[in-house]
């Protein structure tokens, strides 16, 4: 890992830990490449009461490229999520900027959860889910709905 | 009474010109007062680089991000093209 990935997660940890956003714990961390964070979905929200865990994998050149972002153990149903667990949305990819934290990424997720008004699978689940690789980040993502 | 300074020794503090001291770079999270994390001590050798944007960045940090060919050679902030304000 470069001086930057290694001290910015260094940052961002002790932030997290100290004081993370309303319905972001972080759950474990047991190195600087691999965390998993719990969301909880907000109140008033299809996804009230429910808990979801995202697992980010950092890249050795964090921030300057995405962290790889999946929903792991419990997959909500969404139309932006597919069920194994990965997410469309651009920020995480084709918009990622090293501006972004994992903070803002998780409050950039769980604000799509909320906006959402349908819970539903993405209408092609199956065929994604039976050809993608193993990381969203190799998958080559269309981005057309600006709503949710 | 009269005195004869014999020796003096001067100290000076700088800092660098804005809004907010605490701000941080948006790339490295150091503060700006601070270097970015490859170097030693700020100051000349660790500039900072303001777009006309308005948006400040380390050099390194974002000369670093704008190397990524990802980057689209936008500011990490607006996603607008990354052009340097002149002095």
């Amino acid at each position: 890992m470069s001086n930057l990935s290694t001290k910015r997660l260094t940052k961002e940890l002790a932030e997290l830990q100290k004081k993370p956003p309303g319905g972001v714990t972080l759950e474990s961390a047991d190195n600087l490449s691999q965390w998993v964070v719990k969301v909880e979905g907000a109140k008033d929200t299809l996804y009230q009461n429910e808990v979801f865990w995202l697992r980010f994998t950092f890249p050795s050149n964090y921030p300057l490229e995405s962290p790889e972002v999946v929903f792991v153990r419990n997959i909500p149903i969404h139309p932006h999520i597919y069920s194994n667990g990965h997410i469309c949305l651009s920020i995480l990819y084709d918009h990622w900027s090293p501006a972004l934290t994992i903070s803002s990424v998780c409050l950039s997720i769980l604000s799509m959860l909320s906006s959402c008004t349908n819970k539903e699978r993405p209408p092609d689940d199956s065929r994604y889910v039976a050809h993608a690789a193993k990381s969203p980040k190799q998958t080559n993502w269309a981005f057309h709905d600006d709503t949710v | 009474m009269k005195m004869k300074i014999k020796r003096w020794q001067a100290v000076a503090v700088w800092k660098w010109d804005l809004p907010d001291e605490d701000d941080v770079c948006g790339i490295c999270r150091n503060v700006f007062d601070g270097c970015c994390p490859d170097c030693k001590s700020p100051g000349d050798d660790c500039p900072l680089i303001w777009g006309q944007c308005s948006h400040v960045f380390h050099m390194h940090c974002l000369l670093k991000w704008l190397e990524q060919e990802s980057s689209r050679g936008q500011c990490p902030m607006d996603r607008r093209p990354f052009v340097a304000a002149s002095a």
